[in-house]
């Protein structure tokens, strides 16, 4: 019983630490963002299972985790009113070529990082940009002015 | 200007107004994540040892141990003994909360007997002249299901009399 508790603990946690730490983070993953995350698997694994070597205890902890997730997208897919909780919504960031400077800030995203995402949808400038969305997934969907 | 893209309204996604872009519930949960964070800086959650001591006319004990513990921690206990006067027989009787749900790994220096009485686990040490210090060291590794607060308390004897007692409680966190 103890570790289904963990896997539910270690879940909600993990869901919310990821929903408050923001969206700037969520899309990058620099080589330091690469042994975070490593670490961080490392953590979350001992205080999930801690001592148990076990088959069972994998099955129970991994299960645990699989079932939490299916539940939470299902309660997306089912209630839209939940989806702005549970995943956060799109924020635009530029519009008509000017970006939009307060949502940047409170993003933490400078006009640097907004030019690299421009750039790695091969966009040069930011004016021939019609609208940019800070996606809830952390990346940035470009939408083109048609003469652009 | 162009329309917006689909699903995408610009009094909520551009404006920012609505209840999903309230930031304060985001701080509210940063803050007390960080609350956490100092108070684990400040050892509320263990596990760095502290002095407890205990005397009496005949003997002082010391104990030198954390009294606030994890799950899997792996921890040392140390007595020491100091006999102002000549104790005959020294004895340390541990209430049940030293041994539940925790593994014992080692006692040293292994105690002259082992056993148990009302409940208690007792330690034998025999004779500490007057004047000397005896040193007892006991590890211990905390259940990983070990959670709650137990009793443990340990005390003094020599031949039968109790000369002193040290009570504390120990604190698992999972």
């Amino acid at each position: 019983m103890d570790i289904v508790l963990r896997g539910i603990f270690v879940f909600f946690f993990l869901y919310v630490i990821m929903r408050v730490i923001g969206r700037r983070e969520l899309s990058t993953l620099e080589p330091f963002d690469l042994i975070l995350l490593v670490v961080l698997g490392d953590a979350v694994q001992q205080g999930l299972t801690q001592d148990d070597y076990s088959l069972t205890g994998a099955f129970l902890a991994i299960g645990t985790i699989a079932v939490l997730q299916v539940a939470v997208s299902y309660a997306n897919f089912r209630i839209p009113r939940l989806r702005p909780i549970l995943d956060g919504e799109p924020i635009v960031v530029v519009q008509d070529g000017r970006p939009i400077e307060k949502n940047l800030k409170r993003e933490r995203l400078t006009l640097e990082d907004l030019a690299a995402a421009a750039r790695r949808q091969n966009i040069a400038k930011l004016e021939d940009v019609q609208w940019a969305v800070l996606e809830t997934s952390g990346t940035i969907s470009f939408i083109k002015k048609p003469d652009a | 200007m162009a329309d917006a893209p689909d699903f995408i309204d610009l009094d909520r996604h551009l404006h920012l107004r609505g209840i999903s872009f309230d930031r304060r519930p985001r701080r509210l949960v940063l803050l007390l994540i960080l609350a956490v964070v100092v108070l684990g800086l400040f050892n509320v959650f263990g596990q760095r040892p502290e002095h407890i001591y205990a005397n009496a006319p005949q003997a002082q004990l010391e104990l030198y141990a954390p009294s606030h513990l994890r799950g899997g921690l792996l921890y040392e206990a140390r007595f020491t003994i100091t006999a102002h006067k000549d104790i005959g027989n020294a004895v340390l009787v541990f209430s049940p909360g030293w041994n539940e749900g925790q593994q014992m790994n080692t006692l040293e220096p292994v105690p002259l007997g082992q056993g148990s009485h009302n409940g208690d686990m007792i330690l034998t040490f025999g004779h500490i002249p007057a004047g000397q210090k005896y040193r007892f060291f006991m590890q211990f590794q905390v259940d990983a299901t070990n959670v709650g607060r137990r009793r443990a308390d340990v005390s003094l004897f020599d031949r039968g009399t109790k000369l002193l007692t040290i009570h504390r409680t120990l604190t698992f966190y999972p």
